[in-house]
């Protein structure tokens, strides 16, 4: 097992590689990683995912040449427990809690990771973001309990950073098989209007504009303000939105805007982030499926790893990052998807055409697991 | 691939349309009648003919992976070799490790029949049965 291992180019997809190499055993080599670039080798933020593999794994052996474009990385025991990370600013939190919300299930002690650093930015999904969508998807994974928790303490925006994350997971030792086929109807919109360092009444501002929109569809929306004052606000002044539909099964579709960072691009008023995040909530129902664009590659990865059986799942149009995971689940894991288009009829206002995916899990068991 | 033949199609039905006279008096050209029609029924017939999303998914990786070699081309004087990083092949490998699915051409949600076509997701939409 140990012997075994694969080879990959660039610097893309970085985070699935070492997460699919930690949870396989399986070594990987990554070359020339932006060696082409003007500034090569492992930017500051991969530096810092790195770190906290490292953090908590045991026995993980991680090798860099000296311009950082080649990386060699030997996982370990995936070991878990607390854990307290400074997550650097070029990237938010959700960049690296994507990697532990994929890892945390099957470490050996419960994850308890405190993690600070910019909770929410216009590249990679918001801390407020995962924790409506990500979270009630791991439950149906069976992963749940009172260890599971997500919990934003602090707020902080770029370019500054200064919030402050606190995620909680139990451990399992299998995941259970699901059969997620039928989304249900939209019953509720929620959501978040954040503002920090600004005045309060740009949250307000926001809702009114989102809602304005919203509302043709469904009367039950709720848009929560969330104003952070004094330290729990940040180093930098930002707002933005977060809002999640909610389906009569019990499944999340989701989308968020965030500001520009201080100082850099134009200023944004809060009236149109509030019109654009929600129309790009509606294109999200329009993709559809039982799981968001966001988070279809973790749902796929814990299809993998489950009991040894089928499981199904309707998902929206795969995005390109999704594509490119399930070519690296059939790298380390050997386990290919069945992929049927749902072609959706004409009469039909149920939005574009799904795609049924079907894997038979690996029967993944986590076996440092402690017994009790 | 759709673009070649609509462009076919559009051929076609002028040719049938100018035979129509000829074709009608002589009933020799019969194969000829309705062109435009067959042309497009085939096209749609292809259309409608689901893409093998797991072909696209599992089977384009080894094309990809075979980068052509062809940086001696770009040699200057056969001494310097012209650095070009803003090819597409690296740039997709470069890329930015990001899993948000921004989509490429948005909707325009604020046109009403864009609206109705995702009316029935909704609790206050039509239901089955």
């Amino acid at each position: 097992m140990a012997s075994q291992g694969l080879t990959y180019e660039g610097c893309n997809f970085f985070r699935q590689r070492l997460v699919l190499s930690t949870l396989s055993g399986k070594w990987v080599k990554i070359k020339n990683i932006r060696s082409k670039d003007d500034s090569p080798g492992l930017q500051d933020f991969e530096a810092s995912f790195i770190r906290l593999m490292d953090k908590i794994t045991n026995g993980t052996r991680i090798e860099i040449n000296q311009t950082g474009t080649v990386l060699y990385y030997q996982p370990g025991l995936l070991f878990g427990g607390q854990v307290e990370h400074e997550c650097n600013p070029q990237r938010s939190i959700g960049y690296y809690l994507e990697a532990l919300l994929m890892l945390a299930p099957f470490m050996k002690k419960p994850l308890r990771a405190v993690l600070r650093g910019v909770t929410n930015d216009q590249k990679d999904p918001s801390v407020d973001t995962l924790k409506v969508t990500s979270i009630p998807l791991m439950k149906s994974f069976g992963i749940d309990g009172e260890g599971l928790e997500l919990k934003i303490m602090k707020r902080g925006m770029p370019p500054g950073g200064g919030g402050e994350v606190l995620f909680t997971c139990p451990v399992r030792r299998t995941i259970r098989p699901v059969q997620l086929t039928d989304p249900g109807k939209i019953k509720r919109i929620r959501g978040t209007a954040y503002s920090v360092r600004v005045s309060p009444q740009i949250a307000n501002r926001i809702v009114d504009s989102a809602r304005s929109i919203l509302n043709k569809f469904i009367p039950d929306i709720y848009i929560y303000t969330d104003h952070m004052k004094g330290g729990n606000a940040g180093k930098s002044p930002g707002f933005g939105l977060a809002l999640v539909a909610e389906s009569t099964n019990g499944m999340f579709l989701s989308a968020e805007l965030a500001s520009n960072p201080q100082g850099q691009g134009s200023p944004m008023l809060p009236e149109d982030l509030g019109c654009n995040c929600a129309k790009l909530l509606l294109e999200e129902v329009y993709r559809g499926g039982c799981v968001d664009s966001t988070n279809q590659s973790l749902a796929l990865l814990y299809m993998t790893l489950g009991q040894q059986d089928v499981s199904k799942l309707l998902l929206g149009p795969l995005s390109p990052y999704t594509r490119e995971f399930l070519r690296h689940i059939r790298d380390f894991f050997q386990i290919m998807f069945k992929i049927e288009v749902q072609k959706q009829e004409d009469e039909s206002r149920r939005g574009g055409d799904k795609v049924l995916m079907t894997c038979m899990g690996a029967g993944y068991a986590n076996i440092s697991k402690t017994l009790k | 691939i759709s673009k070649p033949v609509k462009a076919k199609v559009s051929v076609l039905s002028e040719e049938a349309e100018e035979d129509d006279g000829d074709a009608g008096e002589l009933g020799a050209l019969r194969w000829k009648e309705g062109l435009a029609q067959k042309a497009s029924e085939a096209f749609l017939r292809q259309q409608q003919a689901a893409p093998n999303l797991r072909k696209l998914v599992y089977g384009s990786v080894i094309e990809e992976q075979n980068s052509p070699s062809d940086e001696d081309a770009d040699e200057i004087g056969g001494l310097f070799r012209v650095s070009r990083p803003e090819k597409s092949r690296s740039r997709r490998v470069d890329a930015m490790d990001c899993s948000r699915f921004v989509p490429d051409s948005p909707h325009d949600w604020d046109q009403e029949e864009v609206l109705n076509s995702i009316r029935d997701c909704f609790v206050t939409g039509k239901w089955e049965e």
